[in-house]
């Protein structure tokens, strides 16, 4: 439990009474099959991030904050997810693609593929991709322990 | 209990005290060790008798008391228990019984401000509880018999706003025989009960219901009707108000027959209030057809004459009563009454903020209010339930509730009508149209009161669908004007999309915008939400902190018309009991002058908020008189005056400074001293109590009615003692309940921030907070940031306060002291 | 007015034609551009929530290589202004958070004092470089065609981190700038209902599944109600999902939206004059040819 609170203040979170503003605006739910932001919440706040860390579609969060923006009660949301992702990462419960592309940030300090990209820059007369530092970004990656998580599965 | 000590102790020649410490049930029997506390007061110098009980306030803790006056010859008493601003009248009037004078009571607060805000620290509220208990005796000492004067009152009454509680109130006390002047703003009187259509949970007609209560307001012969009139300036104090009210003309004078020929040949347009907007009215109407008075008025704003210039002549000329004057200017009425009743009723939330309901954007989305003129009657559609896009009625009406309430978005609170006012509502829709599918969507149905209940199963009965879960958004087809619910219905866990082709934003209630004007020329206190703050919320709920002054209605909080009209006979009724003596005594806490110290320098004088002391004498003979009738006993004149010459009766210098000296009487330098005033900051640290806010037990309250009272003198003392911060608090600037005394405090406050910064002392071990009423948590703050403070002061910086206040020279009073020390 | 350009992953790699187009259209604007070795932001749609440290730890990286250059930054893309926006926010108002980082990023070298903020090309067209100065140089006006600008979540949610000083007491900020620089262009913005829902493109990244773009075809749906005859977006990643959301709503539910999407500053470049064939206007996935013939 500690770990999320690390992140938010708990007690604001207990303020929720449930009128799913946010599961209403979330356009997650509208097209997938998860609980929603408030029952992530409450099973959060009543059973424990336990309770929800194992679930899949905690990740379909896609950080859009229309919950946060409607909530009549001011409550960070995104914020709370992102911590609970946090903690699922940690125990191994990314979805695949997630962790590829986690995995070739760090790696690589970029999230897409760059084969023969620079032939079509030049067509469009600009200069080819920059170098990046990859030794720093890779170790800063190191350093904040993100290959473990990558690395580990349930 | 602690029998009658006789041990040998210090005895002052003829004092005996009587101390009762009480156990409140576990309120503070549960935290502080009430017999310990008992034990201990025994052993303190003069206290004749200490004993612990269960219920103090009870008749038989009362009778106790009072016995052990007359038994054992007490002539000081002693109550350690809840808030003096609870109890003290009753204790007061029990010892009075007795036969001992009144003013010989003194109380320490061991609940509000110990046990219930130290709930788990139990050592730390027991030792506290003994400071106060010490603190209070030290006080009780030094009190004085004194006799409270008795002032006339005038036997007419005020009445602010002519909704039906205000309507209800003037009725009940004109009808007691007094005479009552109702202001009234608009038009007409009726206020927003007379909007409605029908009322819950009856289902009566509301202007049916409510017009012969205005006709008999308007032809009651004790009543002085003032529409069209607003408060200009309060004068005065309890009993004694001199009151100015501006009234706007009409410009139709009272040969009106309401025939309505001038309204036809008006040609300029407004929006119709009263229909929220969604009709027009001519420059010259009637607020409503039933309006009283019911003569027409014209709105100058609108019309093309200004300023006595007559450009258009139209409504004159089709007046066949001839009563349209245009000459007719601002009339100022000057009143004066005993008592005054604020009933100036709420204004209804704006939900255009929320921009994803889609209000003043999607045309088939309106307000509750708006819903209600359209079904009434004698609104702008006659009654029919009607779509403004394009006049059709409704097949799918939804109605979303919480709008404006109970969100940090808008207001917090509920508005506590909106729920009750939608199940009617539904009802009245499924009863002229019962083929209309209406759904209500929902957070939690209040439905509280008196057959609501049975509304509430009446509208499941009537197939209404009540779906738990707000939409996230509205969407409109722009074709049809339709609208689209998008939410999750919570008891099913299913998103849905429901269809509507109306929407009905069940709107809050809040605080009128301008509320703030009545409530600075009352001196009256805001809540937190902006509504006006009563005196108690359980015990005085119609009572204000000023004396004479009570509230009735929406103005005091949101409630339904029958909790309006309960509050408005209420408050007619403590008017009548301020009223029907003729008179009444005034706390003898006023000002008075020691013509033998008195130079006539003016000070006071010029200090003082309600102008109530004057010069009188020439050159040497020249003295301060106080003017006892209209002095409200704040103090400020007192802690001015540097010859100690002017005295506050029961609120002595030396009665303080000796509550100031045992509380410092160990280990001061782990002490936070507090002056707070009996209306603000006292009554914040209360409310902190009552919401059992938790904060360090290193404070000890001090009680003066102002923090103009608190004079440098106290500070300096409790410095001189050892402590480790002042902390000095009162009402917000501009707030003070006695007008401006607080504006003092803070100058004498930052003198002697700069006195100590130039004598190389910490200034921000004297701190000044402005806490209100309402404001327990910003007490409870400051408290715990006080205690920070305490926790880094060295032992060094405490003796540097030590030597810094203590008077230099012999015979010099620390206040000519600290003159010396300026530079 | 010089900025480090921050361009993202995604345009210089998949749409070098966006850079291009930003690259002249803000030449023509006056503002000088550098170009740092910026690494991937990182996303807060994927980083910050698997580890929020390194998330934190990279964005002050790249933040830390701008404020030594002293330059603040532009940002082309959304999710890349989101995460500088709000990691800049972050250090410069939390200093355990500050100090950690900077613990981490003294081994390189980087230290991040605040010195520097954060833009995105929406608020800086329209506000820092101005609409008039846009409206002066349109040679090719977009002749009052109806445009449908999608903003995209990151543009300005949470607003108390992307527009703080734009709260209301409500706190639902509700942005105009694109819309005002199409009406700049001489186009015509369009309302459609949920003009500010997210477009969907994180669940199809996270997630995959078709789906996933049932979000993207009811946008499109509404704009087409509204008979928008294009779309206007600040975002490579919504930009490609309302492409890919075309494709496969004629794919899957046999619908042919038909609507080009834009890149802002292809948008710009167009009614500046500009050849559209410079900048690959002509190559994106959703035919372009109509829109293009009707403002020649």
């Amino acid at each position: 439990m500690r770990e999320i609170w690390k992140h938010i203040e708990p007690e604001h979170l207990f303020f929720c009474y449930e009128c799913s503003r946010c599961t209403g605006s979330c356009p997650a739910a509208m097209v997938l099959d998860t609980p929603g932001p408030r029952r992530i919440l409450v099973s959060c706040l009543y059973s424990g991030p336990n309770a929800v860390t194992g679930d899949e579609s905690l990740w379909y969060c896609t950080t859009c904050h229309v919950c946060e923006d409607r909530c009549p009660q001011e409550l960070h949301i995104v914020e709370l997810l992102t911590a609970l992702m946090n903690v699922a990462a940690a125990r191994g419960n990314i979805p695949d693609k997630v962790r590829a592309v986690v995995d070739k940030i760090a790696r690589t300090g970029r999230s897409v593929v760059t084969y023969r990209v620079d032939e079509e820059r030049i067509r469009f007369g600009l200069s080819p991709l920059s170098q990046i530092n990859v030794e720093e970004v890779e170790a800063l990656a190191a350093r904040t322990g993100l290959f473990e998580k990558v690395k580990s599965r349930p | 209990m602690a029998q009658p000590e006789k041990k040998k102790k210090p005895q002052t020649q003829g004092l005996r005290i009587g101390v009762y410490v009480c156990h409140c049930g576990l309120n503070i029997g549960g935290v502080v060790d009430c017999r310990a506390v008992a034990e201990y007061a025994a052993s303190l110098p003069d206290v004749t008798l200490a004993v612990d009980s269960m219920y103090t306030c009870s008749d038989p803790g009362q009778e106790q008391i009072k016995a052990d006056i007359l038994e054992h010859d007490l002539n000081r008493v002693v109550v350690a228990s809840c808030t003096p601003r609870l109890h003290e009248p009753t204790f007061r009037a029990a010892v009075g019984e007795a036969g001992l004078n009144s003013y010989l009571l003194e109380m320490a607060n061991i609940r509000e401000h110990c046990s219930w805000v130290h709930l788990h620290d139990k050592e730390a509220a027991t030792a506290k509880a003994k400071d106060l208990v010490r603190m209070a005796v030290a006080r009780a000492r030094l009190l004085a018999p004194q006799t409270e004067i008795v002032v006339p009152v005038t036997r007419r009454a005020l009445v602010l706003g002519g909704g039906v509680a205000g309507i209800q109130a003037s009725l009940d006390l004109a009808n007691a025989g007094y005479k009552v002047g109702l202001v009234e703003r608009s038009g007409s009187i009726g206020g927003r009960m007379a909007q409605i259509d029908k009322t819950f949970p009856t289902m009566d007609c509301s202007i049916c219901i409510l017009a012969p209560k205005m006709s008999e307001v308007g032809r009651h012969r004790n009543i002085e009707l003032m529409t069209l009139s607003e408060l200009e300036s309060v004068e005065g104090y309890v009993g004694n108000f001199k009151v100015k009210v501006r009234q706007r003309p009409r410009y139709v004078t009272d040969k009106c027959t309401s025939c309505g020929d001038c309204v036809a040949e008006c040609p300029q347009l407004a929006p119709n209030d009263f229909d929220a907007g969604l009709s027009t009215r001519r420059g010259i109407y009637i607020p409503f057809a039933q309006a009283v008075p019911s003569t027409y008025l014209i709105d100058m704003d609108m019309c093309l004459n200004k300023e006595g210039i007559v450009a258009c002549d139209k409504c004159y000329q089709a007046c066949q009563h001839n009563c349209i004057d245009f000459s007719q200017k601002d009339e100022i009425h000057h009143l004066e009454v005993g008592a005054i009743i604020v009933a100036t009723g709420m204004d209804v939330y704006d939900p255009t903020p929320l921009t994803e309901f889609g209000y003043r954007k999607f045309p088939n989305v309106i307000t509750s209010l708006e819903f209600e003129r359209l079904i009434n009657a004698g609104g702008p559609s006659s009654g029919r339930l009607i779509r403004p896009s394009d006049g059709r009625s409704p097949e799918k009406v939804a109605f979303l509730q919480c709008i404006g309430s109970r969100s940090f978005r808008s207001n917090v609170y509920c508005s506590s009508i909106c729920c009750m006012n939608t199940i009617k509502d539904v009802l009245l829709i499924k009863e002229h149209w019962p083929e209309t599918e209406v759904s209500v969507h929902y957070i939690d149905i209040r439905a509280y009161g008196k057959g609501f209940e049975e509304l509430f199963r009446r509208a499941r009965m009537e197939g209404v669908q009540f779906i738990r879960g707000l939409p996230g958004e509205i969407i409109e087809n722009y074709k049809t004007r339709n609208l689209t619910l998008i939410g999750e219905d919570t008891l099913q866990g299913t998103i849905y999309r429901k269809e509507a082709d109306m929407v009905v934003l069940s709107v809050g209630v809040e605080p009128r915008s301008d509320s703030e004007v009545i409530q600075r020329m009352l001196n009256l206190s805001q809540a937190a939400d902006g509504f006006l703050l009563e005196a108690h919320p359980k015990l005085r709920p119609v009572d204000t902190p000023v004396s004479g002054v009570f509230l009735a209605g929406c103005v005091e909080g949101p409630k339904d018309i029958r909790e309006s009209v309960t509050q408005a006979s209420a408050a007619a009724s403590r008017a009548n009991i301020l009223m029907a003596q003729g008179q009444v005594s005034v706390e003898a806490i006023t000002a008075r002058v020691n013509e033998d110290l008195c130079t006539g320098c003016g000070l006071c004088a010029a200090v003082c908020p309600f102008k109530s002391i004057r010069l009188e004498g020439e050159g040497k003979d020249k003295k301060a008189v106080v003017i006892e009738a209209s002095c409200a006993g704040c103090g400020t004149c007192a802690a001015e005056c540097p010859f100690g010459a002017i005295e506050q009766n029961h609120f002595t210098d030396r009665q303080i400074l000796s509550q100031v000296q045992a509380a410092t009487e160990a280990e001061p330098e782990k002490l936070i001293v507090a002056f707070c005033c009996n209306w603000c900051s006292y009554a914040g640290a209360d409310f902190a109590g009552v919401s059992r806010m938790q904060y360090p037990a290193a404070v000890r309250i001090i009680r003066t009615m102002c923090s103009g009272r608190v004079s440098t003198k106290f500070i300096g003392e409790a410095f001189r003692r050892g402590a480790a911060v002042v902390l000095v608090s009162g009402c917000h600037i501009g707030d003070c309940h006695y007008i401006n005394a607080n504006v003092q405090t803070e100058k004498r406050v930052q003198k002697l921030w700069k006195r100590m910064e130039k004598g190389g002392l910490d200034p921000n071990r004297l701190q000044l907070a402005w806490i209100s009423a309402a404001e327990g948590n910003l007490f409870a703050a400051r408290i715990a940031e006080a205690a920070q403070i305490v926790a880094k002061v060295t032992p060094a910086e405490i003796e540097r306060s030590r030597e810094f206040f203590k008077p230099k020279k012999k015979g010099m009073t620390l206040e000519r002291n600290m003159e010396a020390h300026r530079t | 007015m010089k900025y480090s350009l921050f361009t993202g992953c995604f345009i210089p790699a998949r749409y070098p034609g966006f850079e291009a187009a930003t690259r002249e259209v803000l030449r023509l604007l006056d503002v000088e551009l550098a170009d740092l070795d910026f690494s991937c932001c990182p996303p807060t749609t994927n980083v910050k929530l698997v580890n929020y440290d390194t998330w934190l730890a990279l964005a002050a990286r790249n933040l830390c290589l701008s404020e030594e250059q002293g330059l603040n930054i532009l940002s082309i893309c959304n999710g890349c202004t989101a995460t500088l926006t709000e990691a800049n926010k972050k250090l410069k108002e939390k200093p355990g958070q500050r100090r950690k980082v900077n613990h981490l990023l003294k081994d390189f070298g980087h230290r991040f004092e605040g010195t520097i903020q954060v833009h995105h090309l929406g608020p800086l067209l329209n506000r820092t470089i101005g609409l008039e100065a846009i409206r002066e140089r349109v040679v090719r006006p977009l002749k009052g065609l109806r445009i449908a600008a999608h903003y995209g979540c990151h543009y300005f949610r949470p607003p108390r981190v992307m527009f703080p000083h734009s709260l209301t007491a409500s706190a639902s900020y509700v942005p105009v700038g694109v819309d005002n620089i199409v009406s700049a262009l001489g186009g015509d913005p369009i309302q459609y209902s949920r003009k500010f829902l997210c477009c969907g493109s994180v669940l199809g990244a996270n997630i995959g599944g078709d789906d996933t773009y049932g979000v993207v075809w009811e946008k499109l749906q509404h704009m087409a109600d509204r008979e928008a005859e294009a779309i206007v977006v600040p975002c490579p990643s919504c930009f490609n999902q309302f492409e890919m959301g075309q494709v496969m709503a004629k794919r899957r539910k046999k619908i042919k939206f038909n609507l080009p999407v834009f890149y802002i500053t292809e948008l710009v470049a167009l009614a500046f004059g500009l050849d559209p064939e410079r900048f690959g206007l002509t190559e994106h996935t959703i035919k372009t040819k109509n829109f293009l013939d009707k403002i020649a």
